[in-house]
């Protein structure tokens, strides 16, 4: 008797039931999908041409591994594209909102308008920011131009040469995402205790040695979430270098030199239809990130 | 922990939604809708064929979002109030073939539709129009009344898939002002006259003739590679064939200007701003840029005018907007008459169409006195039977990705050699005009 109500609270529906919002959700807009798109990868497939679907085996995954192809070299040339912004942009996007964190922490007066104006930014959304930062870096009649040229500095074509390109795209995202990692900060600001704080300053502890030995070890759990979520987030960028470069410069081997993977899967799928080879590029991706995921968790798991 | 989590949580779930929202979201182009309201007249009409239909409603889409947008509209309208028995309500909108392919999947997709020239093969083999020959035979609409190479941009696979609106050919806009201070009354029509002209301006700051690395320059290569006897492709569609002796000379004298008359390194549109600055002798973009660059756009005298002949031979790169029938799971013939009606009527009356900055496909508009009263239109229509256009296969204008990419980096300079750019471009464009024909087959499926 007992042992079967054990198994009967075991299988009990209720916790089940207070996931199953989220759960259908997930199943259709994320589950669904992603077992789905891992399905077409093995075919040639355009969903207005049921009457073409044919299976390839692994074909639309050995295309991208085929040096030399078109695909081969726009597929892996828009991978480069995005881990570079991946690695310019990720440090800057963990420290300046750090800093800026630490300076809004103090209890000065007018603190949180200038709270509100470090996040501002974010709730714009990806195509405003792109066309506002468009404008101020296009080459003429620009605004960052017309200011260079009057202070008598070099004026480089922004968005058309590199590495002025990459560059734009990188302040553009940075000012425009900062806020939120400035405000996840700042809340783990506010969570370290002030006894903490004091007790080093009695110590003889000068504002240096309290940031390095007191705040960033307590910081530490938040800036894991912060650069593990940075980093997903910078290797889905599409938005910025679709509408302030569309990709260019052009590179002569193929692809662009803005082109970031999303943004070639996208061409892949829609613009070009070849549903299967798209999927195989976005499975290739998923599989890079998880394990770029995985690498992180460990490499900060086993230092705690 | 406490304060972190009231904060925090909030923060990662308005976080994920966002990112997941920044994934496609944003990258859609705010949809301009423009509802035409049908006003009958006073007017008796006379009796239409579609009398036993009752009231006929059409949906019909374009991408004409900009400037152009309004002109569509007034057609639109005019035709509604002069048709009691047809409604038409027209949508304007941006990100238009990922549009038009996501409402195909939904069989949403309107009763007519404009698509580009270059379009109407790859959007006919992907089950998204049909064709519509017994329709413009009962229209009366015949080719002889447009130029061949637009009216047979419109046929894929031996059948008809779509009536051409207008030519939108490349244009060259000139300031007339700095011509004259440099002493010349009128734009060059000759190699000669071209570079004579571009040579006096170019002076300290003012450049003789802008041309930047990114759009258009591919369709200016287009252009020279025409008119020094060269195409980008075999007659059949098979084969790129850019990497000729008349390709190198094209873009070689592209280079050659670029070096000599022009800022280098220019970005997409950058020769357009330079030019409304009052500092560029020339440039050359599309026709829709007329408004833009001419007229009150500038503060100078911008004037447009066909583009020189520099090559041998002239020839001209265009687009044209043109009209189809997309697929429906069932098709309503009252629909499809009041749609050919409402064709027939858009081409015939494609004058107001000129003044958004188009030429009329239709060689009968085009001999109107109507027409030839709007300029700088009229003027630039005789280069329209110069006018060229992409074999109609599926899936060409992937095959010219290759080549914009070529003659982008030759234009920036990241590519020194032209010949070796543009042979790679071709070997590229053949192995995607490879996968095309593997892809697509040799016919779209009859509906």
């Amino acid at each position: 008797m007992s042992v079967s109500r054990l198994n009967l609270r075991k299988i009990s529906p209720v916790p089940y039931l207070f996931i199953l919002p989220h759960l259908i959700f997930f199943a259709v807009f994320i589950g669904y999908p992603f077992f789905n798109g891992l399905y077409i990868s093995f075919f040639q497939y355009d969903y207005l041409r049921p009457e073409a679907t044919t299976f390839v085996g692994l074909q639309n995954y050995t295309d991208l591994f085929r040096a030399g192809s078109v695909k081969f070299v726009e597929f892996w040339n828009s991978v480069r594209v995005t881990l570079t912004f991946v690695i310019y942009s990720v440090p800057f996007l963990v420290v300046i909102p750090l800093c800026l964190a630490v300076l809004l922490n103090s209890k000065l007066r007018g603190m949180n308008f200038f709270r509100t104006i470090y996040f501002a930014p974010w709730v714009l959304s990806c195509a405003v920011i792109s066309l506002i930062w468009w404008w101020i870096f296009q080459s003429q009649g620009g605004l960052l131009n017309y200011y260079l040229k009057l202070l008598g500095l070099d004026t480089p074509r922004w968005l058309s040469t590199m590495p002025y390109a990459m560059i734009s795209i990188v302040v553009a995202t940075v000012w425009w995402t900062m806020g939120s990692n400035m405000v996840i900060f700042l809340a783990a600001l506010q969570d370290i205790p002030a006894e903490l704080h004091e007790a080093a300053q009695i110590d003889g502890a000068n504002a240096w040695q309290t940031f390095t030995r007191v705040t960033i070890p307590l910081l530490r759990p938040v800036m894991v979430f912060i650069i593990i979520t940075t980093i997903i987030a910078s290797f889905n960028l599409l938005g910025q270098p679709m509408m302030m470069t569309r990709g260019a410069p052009a590179q002569p081997t193929g692809g662009g030199a803005t082109e970031p993977v999303m943004l070639r899967i996208f061409t892949e799928g829609f613009v070009r239809p070849f549903q299967g080879s798209a999927a195989a590029m976005s499975v290739i991706v998923a599989i890079m990130m998880m394990t770029f995921s995985a690498v992180n968790f460990r490499i900060f798991r086993q230092r705690d | 922990m406490k304060t972190f989590a009231r904060y925090a949580f909030p923060m990662l779930l308005i976080l994920s939604m966002l990112l997941s929202a920044c994934g496609t979201a944003n990258t859609q182009a705010p949809v301009v809708e423009t509802a035409a309201v049908a006003q009958p007249t006073a007017e008796a009409q006379k009796p239409q064929d579609t009398q036993a239909c009752g009231v006929v409603e059409l949906q019909y889409w374009n991408p004409f979002t900009g400037p152009d947008g309004p002109f569509m509209g007034e057609m639109v309208e005019a035709f509604n109030a002069s048709h009691p028995d047809i409604k038409v309500t027209m949508t304007s909108q941006g990100e238009y073939y990922t549009q038009l392919a996501t409402a195909a999947a939904a069989d949403t997709l309107p009763d007519v539709a404009i698509l580009h020239a270059d379009q109407v093969a790859t959007h006919a083999f992907r089950n998204m129009l049909r064709p519509m020959d017994d329709l413009v035979a009962e229209m009366g609409i015949s080719g002889s009344d447009y130029p061949a190479g637009v009216w047979n941009a419109g046929e894929v696979a031996g059948r008809r898939y779509s009536i051409p609106l207008d030519i939108h050919p490349m244009t060259a806009f000139y300031n007339a002002d700095l011509l004259k201070a440099a002493g010349f009354d009128a734009p060059p029509k000759t190699a000669e006259e071209f570079e004579a002209i571009a040579a006096a301006i170019t002076s300290g700051d003012n450049k003789g003739f802008d041309i930047t690395g990114g759009f258009p320059v591919q369709q200016i290569f287009q252009q020279m590679l025409h008119q020094f006897g060269g195409s980008e492709f075999n007659a059949d569609g098979t084969e790129a064939t850019w990497n000729s002796e008349a390709g190198i000379k094209a873009l070689q004298w592209m280079k050659d200007v670029q070096s000599k008359y022009s800022e280098p390194n220019l970005e997409v549109d950058a020769e357009l701003n330079a030019f409304k600055t009052g500092t560029v002798g020339m440039v050359w973009n599309g026709i829709w840029q007329t408004t833009n660059v001419t007229g009150s756009g500038v503060e100078f005298d911008g004037r447009a005018a066909a583009v020189p002949q520099i090559g041998p031979q002239m020839a001209v790169w265009a687009g044209s907007h043109q009209f189809t029938l997309p697929v429906h799971k069932k098709v309503d013939p009252c629909k499809d008459r009041a749609a050919a009606i409402f064709i027939k009527y858009m081409v015939e009356n494609s004058v107001t169409w000129a003044k958004a900055g188009q030429i009329p496909a239709s060689n009968s508009v085009r001999a109107s006195a109507e027409f030839k009263a709007i300029e700088p239109q009229a003027t630039i229509a005789s280069s329209v039977e110069y006018a060229f256009f992409p074999p109609s296969v599926p899936g060409i204008t992937d095959a010219y990705g290759p080549l914009g990419e070529a003659v982008g980096a030759v234009m920036n300079g990241t590519a020194p050699d032209i010949k070796a750019a543009l042979d790679d471009a071709a070997r590229r464009a053949n192995e995607i005009l490879a996968q095309n024909r593997a892809t697509y087959g040799s016919a779209p499926k009859q509906p």
